[in-house]
């Protein structure tokens, strides 16, 4: 007992001083506190090395003892996973969908889905027209009469111009640009350049021609990322064109010249 | 060719000609819905029950091969007998095997019945006819290994571990065929300036199983199934040690135990490396994969398997700590101080070197090979020496180092999106988060296991090892292990299909269904956790019924191996 107390208490003096010089250092409390954990967790290595050995089991006692074991082992697993930073996956949910949908009404199943849809809409339309002749005393008007009306019109007719810098900056979040970019002092973690002065560079048309043909500019300080080829060469097949066009009118709003971005060199 | 064999082969072309017409005119009805899991987690589980027992049975013939031949080398009984025990196990997990692998293609079909005949098509020739034979093969093989272990012994034996060699030689051959369409899921075919879809029409069979990830795969899966099997081999062996009333077989099974971990462990340094190669080749084939993976929405996956690799190395090497215990005079083994030197040093210079020259590039050798080495080249000629426990105690420090390190996250967030600096590492300590910080950690918790083994060896050469007298305690480490091994590989299982996003087939075939998002963690490891532990009771079960009636009989000589001249 006395060497538990001893372990413990080298362990908790060791993670006070980690406190300490994390503290110091200016580490958020959360990885002060991880630190302390990871003393603790030397504290446990060392007491467990040192046990006594455990006596020997057998028959009824040893299965009790190994399904106690699992049973530790799986509440220890599933509590420690949940214990964790959990993503929260309603933020992707309605990324996923803004993509998918232009792909999913391409498709065979798409088209069907959107008559489906379209049918339904103007059986509602009907029933509520019906209602209403009914109301002013036409109940012999035909149903019939209701279809073709307004409804039937397309939905979406492309984003207007007003709109399309929003669904330029929506293709940002949507495509995750940000996880390489740095734009507005967010994102990025130097994989790529950062793009707050692009629009001094670059016209909406070459920013569109790099998003399509990533080896068509390299910017500066970037060789051996061009070279390996970093920025994927996918937006090509995962965008529209129209999606292209917006993120790049987006991006060459961004003049802001107190912001070193690397000078982008033509390739092709 | 005689008749039957031109009829087998009829046959065979019979069963792909209706297979494909079968799975070509599938109705286009819709998919089934599956209550309470969906239909994502029910193929989910599927398909990592199946790929638990057939990473068993495909990485458990390749050590039991090595033990027959390691039997029939020193005429060792223990581990001609540890080889047919284990083989006995896989027999039944065999069926297991297929059984699970049908139902995943029952339930592929039902709940994504468009894809599953798209990739099908693509795969024709695998799916239908290369798959089965090579299956129909190792049954054969199998069951003749199996049932021919009697019959050929002395000088038969060799014919027998050559069978077992071609045993283990179609078994990676099937891994590394079906690796193929699983890891064209992941990393199809591209080409710079074509559509992967127009590349995909020209493609031929071989230019889809070639692709970016198929290589590093398959040496991940083949290095992970025999750290899995070693570490299931020592389930068998702490169960059958718990249930042993005579000491002879308490001694048998201890010594079992130990060969199981040397096993998994051997197998299990080199997994963080080949893991490192293909998480290497998936970001290579597209970067926007290294972030989703590592900083984004499965950065707390990483955590959590950081975690759970350094339990694994804790518990392996406190079972060699345990294993010392019981070794007659290991209080005069002594190492040279070079060694905890080292191990200390590790993590630091590791960083640095690998900060000033990344990997590949080969300069960093020049500074970590004579830095490695060092304690085994020139220790030697150093008199100041420390004891084998001074050693090991050092060792289990910078385990926990080598742990702390690789845990320690850029950010407490589950999505870069959320970083704010509360919860960020000060950009001053930011190398902590980084790949060379992650490799020197990777790399002490290696080191330190091999520094372990080698003052184990000798223990055992300087000492007397006493087998059947090691702590209890020991057993639960050996079933910690291979319940710990399992649970990761369903999580990195977990990982490697998540990294698809919202494709069935990555960039190239959208999954349209409301189900493709990334899981949180906590729900991924509820499902992990049921997995695990009914592949455990399957597992359990295997063994109660293969290996304790003959126990419980007490063991017959039938698996020792006799001398080569004998009949």
């Amino acid at each position: 007992m006395g060497n538990v107390i001893k372990k413990l208490a080298v362990g908790l003096v060791v993670g006070g001083a980690l406190f300490g010089v994390t503290r110091a250092l200016e580490f958020p409390l959360v990885f002060q506190l991880m630190f302390v954990a990871y003393a603790l967790l030397g504290s446990a290595v060392f007491i467990l090395l040192d046990a006594p050995s455990l006596k020997p089991m057998s028959g009824g006692k040893s299965v009790i003892a190994l399904v106690a074991f699992y049973i530790v082992l799986c509440v220890v697993y599933v509590a420690g996973a949940s214990m964790w930073p959990q993503y929260d996956p309603e933020d992707e949910k309605g990324k996923i969908d803004k993509i998918l949908k232009p792909k999913r009404a391409a498709t065979e199943q798409g088209k069907a889905e959107e008559l489906i849809a379209r049918a339904k809409a103007l059986d509602e339309q009907v029933k509520a027209l019906s209602v209403r002749l009914k109301a002013l005393g036409g109940d012999q008007a035909p149903a019939s009469q209701g279809t073709g009306g307004s409804a039937a019109a397309p939905t979406s007719t492309g984003a207007a111009s007003g709109d399309m810098l929003k669904v330029g900056e929506d293709q940002w979040q949507l495509q995750e640009c940000y996880n390489c970019h740095k734009l507005k002092g967010e994102g990025g973690k130097k994989r790529g350049p950062e793009l707050d002065n692009i629009g001094s560079y670059l016209t909406v048309e070459e920013i569109k021609q790099k998003i399509l043909d990533p080896k068509s500019w390299m910017a500066e300080g970037f060789e051996k990322e061009y070279e390996k080829g970093k920025m994927p060469d996918k937006y090509k097949d995962l965008m529209e064109e129209k999606d292209v066009e917006a993120l790049a009118s987006w991006l060459v709003t961004f003049k802001n010249t107190s912001i070193n971005t690397p000078k982008p060199i033509k390739k092709k | 060719m005689k008749t039957w064999q031109r009829s087998l082969m009829a046959l065979f072309a019979l069963f792909a000609v209706w297979g494909g017409a079968a799975y070509a005119d599938a109705p286009g009805a819709a998919p089934v819905e599956f209550p309470y899991t969906g239909n994502r987690t029910a193929v989910w589980i599927v398909a990592q029950l199946h790929i638990l027992f057939a990473g068993f049975i495909l990485g458990a013939p390749i050590f039991v091969v090595i033990s027959e031949w390691l039997g029939y080398r020193k005429q060792d009984p223990r581990y001609d007998r540890l080889a047919k025990e284990v083989t006995k196990v896989t027999v039944i997990l065999y069926s297991m095997t297929a059984l699970t692998g049908g139902l995943f293609i029952f339930v592929l079909l039902a709940t994504y019945p468009q894809f599953t005949t798209w990739l099908i098509n693509h795969f024709f020739m695998v799916f239908a006819v290369v798959y089965p034979l090579l299956f129909i093969g190792e049954t054969i093989v199998l069951y003749m290994y199996f049932y021919t272990w009697d019959a050929w012994k002395g000088n038969k034996k060799a014919r027998h571990i050559a069978l077992g060699v071609l045993l283990n030689l179609i078994g990676s051959i099937t891994l590394f065929v079906i690796d193929g369409p699983t890891s064209f899921m992941n990393t199809p075919v591209k080409a710079e300036g074509v559509s992967p879809a127009e590349f995909l029409a020209t493609a031929s069979i071989w230019d889809k199983i070639f692709n970016y990830s198929w290589m590093p795969l398959n040496l991940h899966r083949l290095v992970g199934n025999v750290t899995f099997g070693g570490f299931v081999a020592g389930l068998i062996a702490a169960y059958m040690y718990m249930g042993a009333k005579k000491e002879e077989e308490r001694a048998y099974y201890d010594w079992m135990g130990f060969v199981g971990n040397m096993i998994g462990v051997g197998a299990l340094l080199f997994l963080p490396f080949m893991g490192y190669l293909l998480a290497y080749e998936l970001c290579d084939y597209d970067a926007s994969i290294c972030p989703y993976m590592m900083a984004d929405q499965l950065s707390m996956f990483f955590e959590m398997q950081g975690a759970m690799i350094g339990l694994i190395f804790l518990a392996s090497n406190y079972y060699i700590w345990l294993s010392m215990k019981r070794i007659e005079g290991v209080e005069n083994v002594r190492m040279t101080v070079l060694a905890p030197l080292v191990m200390i040093a590790l993590p630091l210079v590791m960083t640095k070197v690998l900060t000033d020259y990344p990997v590949p590039d080969p300069r960093s050798l020049a500074f970590l090979l004579p830095l490695l080495l060092a304690p085994f080249l020139i220790g030697r000629f150093i008199p100041l020496t420390v004891s084998a426990r001074t050693v090991i105690k050092v060792g289990f420090l910078m385990v926990v180092v080598g742990d702390a390190i690789w845990l320690t996250p850029h950010g407490f967030v589950p999505t870069g999106a959320k970083l704010v600096a509360e919860l960020e590492l000060p950009s001053d300590w930011n190398f902590l988060a980084l790949m060379p910080a992650k490799n020197s950690a990777a790399f002490t918790l290696v080191f330190v296991t091999v520094v372990n083994y080698v003052i184990y060896n000798r223990a055992i050469g300087q000492g007397t090892i006493v087998w059947g007298k090691i702590d209890f305690a020991s057993q639960f480490v050996l079933i910690f292990l291979a319940f710990s091994a399992i649970w990761t590989m369903g999580l990195m299982g977990a990982v490697r299909s998540l990294l698809r996003k919202y494709f069935h087939t990555y960039n190239l075939l959208p999954d349209f269904t409301a189900e493709s998002f990334t899981p949180t963690l906590a729900y991924s490891a509820w499902w992990i956790t049921a997995i695990t532990v009914v592949f455990y009771l399957v597992v359990s079960f295997a063994i109660l019924v293969t290996l304790r009636p003959s126990e419980a009989k007490g063991h017959a000589p039938e698996g020792s191996p006799a001398t080569a001249g004998a009949k």
